[in-house]
């Protein structure tokens, strides 16, 4: 490609006004629906944010930045939900001297349990924040797993065929939670102890806050990676693995770490996202929700850039949650003959990819072109050789 | 024939047909199709339709369903495809492409289901379409027709692409698609015509599947793994190693359920689809090429001990 200075001032400043739009719209929607709908559905939009902030930055991690086609998300996202929800809850109960072997479970059992280990949490707050840092890191250790597992074969096969493998992997686990009852209760949910019950009221104001701050540090860290030698030598498998090779970089151990990174990441948001909802059933982790909306949200934000990512995920949230709002007022006509506006978010979803691809391959916002060093840098060395 | 053999053996020539879809369309285009999801989906539906209002068996709405497959086929090739193609895309935009088309279809299934249960009063969530068949010698006749049907489809596909000129310019196009356009041949047409076949397998194969399996609007997307499989298994680059590909994906599936299950226990059933998913990951260990790169004449040679070109 070519780099002249020219060319890529002209990029900056076009990539940073379109940013800069894109945030526009986002606020300005955003305080529409404060004004006529108010609070509560501020929260929902943001807790679906953040949770999806998560798990598509991973995605973008995998995909955008080291080239793998993770077509498998909710393999990960899935390790980290039946993480939380089988192991803490198990603990607590051997704690308080409850059933906790296959029984925790059960439908019959797992329903009086949780209750008395929810008066345990909310008696003692620093139980509570060391569920939830225990949920946190368990949920990434088994993403982690996850990610380690499906490296193996990442780094053997090539691009449709390792796509296709991730997608029967992912749908593969969703079987196993569904059979096995043992593991998160099978076909029937379990409940999932609720570390935030110590707030009472404020709950769910808590929980919104907690996601949100966890997907900020995530958003931090990420781009801390991304700039590091370790993003830069991502970067550069993906475009050419050859010559990354060539260039003496461990193709297989950078994009066996970046996997493990990406799936450790995706987890924790399976496992707040648990949490948050209370319960915990192997059928909530469908590949359409998990894996082809990231997609969706990444391509729209465009791929490879963290920050396009998140705007994607916040506009796309918020037009699904109109959608969801106005559903009567917009789309009368549809429900006079029956049918169910809630299908228009497929709608949204196959348009705005189809869109994407057909008029802007990048995406919002683009991912920039950045020399390996920074300019001035560059500069001193320049001068040193003259 | 136990009844787990006639669904299987439906089932079998419903995935051959699929996978043969994934198959043809991704040897002339590069692009793995995931609309075949929602096309077959959308196959089933046509039919479920036809029957319901209409009357009669689903064996006479096929040609419908077929001709409503290319429709959708050539929607996406002309829609997105061509374009995509034209730009050079890379074979992941191509994959993302589809399952964007896939998601638009899937949306507009599960409107139409809702239109269907208003307007017509029909029941079309779990639909159950072996309701709708007829014995034949004993057996269902889908469990005759469907097999037959298949075969003829590879059969017709084979005269077509060997012995017309326009399969052998298909042929071309596969085999080297610069040289194929440097002598005269409008790859655009090969493209085309591709999408029009592979969409019309799609969704006759759905219309088959739906036969064996419960048929709901996320049937597609259910399945859509062991279609891939079929394909991967055959190869991707024989249109004939994708449709025995999918019809050993299916027949594994169905007789492999069927001997384990008798073995440890009805567990088993919950984890069917690993099945050939394990089968497709051995295969593929062993010839990384899928079925299509299986050396048979080397194997035959080595078994008849003739040494190549001795008898001349």
């Amino acid at each position: 490609m070519k780099s002249d200075n020219n060319m890529m001032s002209g990029l900056k400043n076009l990539s940073e006004r379109r940013e800069i739009w894109v945030a526009l719209v986002i606020v300005i929607l955003l305080t529409y629906l404060l004004i006529s709908r108010g609070v509560p559905i501020i929260m929902t939009i943001f807790i679906d944010f953040a949770v999806f902030a998560i798990i598509t930055m991973s995605l973008n991690v995998e995909v955008g930045y080291s080239g793998v086609p993770q077509f498998g998300r909710v393999a990960a996202v899935i390790a980290g939900a039946f993480a939380v929800g089988a192991i803490p809850g198990r603990l607590l109960a051997m704690y308080m001297g409850l059933p906790f072997g296959l029984d925790y479970a059960s439908d019959a059992i797992n329903f009086k349990i949780v209750p008395q280990i929810n008066e345990l949490l909310a008696s003692s707050f620093l139980l509570s924040v060391g569920f939830i840092l225990f949920s946190i890191i368990i949920a990434a250790l088994s993403g982690a797993a996850i990610g380690w597992l499906i490296s193996r074969p990442a780094i053997r096969l090539k691009e449709a065929y390792l796509g296709i493998s991730l997608l029967a992997f992912g749908d593969f686990l969703m079987w196993v939670g569904h059979n096995w009852s043992g593991l998160v209760g099978g076909s029937v949910p379990i409940y999932v102890p609720d570390p935030f019950r110590f707030f009472g009221g404020n709950r769910f104001t808590v929980i919104v806050m907690v996601i949100f701050v966890i997907a900020v540090l995530i958003y931090f860290y990420l781009q801390k990676v991304v700039h590091s030698p370790f993003g830069r030598s991502m970067r550069m498998i993906r475009d050419n693995d050859v010559s990354a090779a060539a260039a003496g970089i461990d193709v297989v151990k950078v994009r066996t770490q970046s996997l493990v990174i990406g799936s450790a990441l995706a987890a924790v948001a399976g496992g707040l996202y648990v949490i948050y909802t209370g319960t915990c059933t192997a059928f909530g982790f469908q590949k359409l929700t998990w894996t082809f909306w990231p997609w969706a949200f990444m391509m729209l934000g465009g791929i490879g850039s963290n920050v396009g990512v998140l705007l994607g995920v916040f506009l796309l949230t918020i037009l699904r949650t109109m959608i969801v709002i106005y559903r009567s007022q917009w789309f009368g006509f549809l429900m006079a003959v029956g049918i169910d506006p809630l299908w228009l978010e497929f709608t949204l979803l196959g348009a705005v990819i189809i869109g994407v691809i057909l008029f802007m391959p990048h995406g919002l916002v683009p991912e920039r072109i950045e020399p390996m060093l920074p300019g001035k840098n560059v500069k001193k060395i320049i001068d040193r050789r003259q | 024939m136990a009844p787990w053999m006639a669904s299987g053996l439906i089932y079998s020539s419903s995935l051959a047909l699929l996978a043969g879809s994934i198959t043809i369309i991704n040897i002339t285009t590069r692009t793995f199709n995931f609309a075949v999801a929602s096309m077959a989906t959308f196959g089933f539906y046509i039919a479920f339709t036809c029957v319901e209002l209409y009357g009669g068996y689903p064996y006479q709405y096929y040609p419908l369903v077929a001709l409503f497959g290319s429709f959708l086929g050539l929607v996406c090739y002309f829609g997105l495809n061509r374009h995509l193609l034209r730009r050079k895309a890379a074979d992941i935009t191509l994959m993302m492409s589809t399952l964007g088309y896939d998601l638009l279809l899937l949306s507009f299934i599960q409107m139409y289901v809702d239109y269907l249960s208003f307007t017509y009063r029909l029941f079309p969530r779990r639909v159950t379409m072996n309701i709708y068949d007829f014995e034949l010698f004993g057996v269902r006749a889908a469990a005759i027709i469907l097999p037959i049907v298949a075969l003829a489809f590879l059969v017709t596909l084979h005269i077509f692409l060997t012995r017309t000129k326009f399969g052998i310019a298909m042929r071309a196009t596969i085999e080297n698609p610069v040289l194929a356009g440097a002598s005269g041949i409008n790859s655009d047409r090969v493209y085309m015509v591709a999408w029009i076949i592979g969409g019309g397998m799609a969704s006759l194969g759905g219309a088959f599947m739906a036969m064996a399996i419960t048929g709901t609007p996320v049937m597609g997307m259910y399945t859509i793994p062991l279609m891939f499989a079929g394909a991967i298994l055959g190869g991707l680059n024989s249109l004939y190693g994708g449709m025995i590909g999918g019809f050993l994906i299916g027949v594994t599936e169905y007789a492999g359920v069927f001997y384990l299950s008798q073995r440890f226990g009805p567990w088993v059933q919950g984890y069917r689809m690993a099945i050939p998913l394990m089968l497709m990951a051995v295969t593929l260990l062993f010839f990384p090429r899928g079925l299509a790169g299986i050396p048979l004449g080397k194997v035959w040679r080595g078994l008849t001990g003739k040494k190549r070109g001795a008898s001349l």
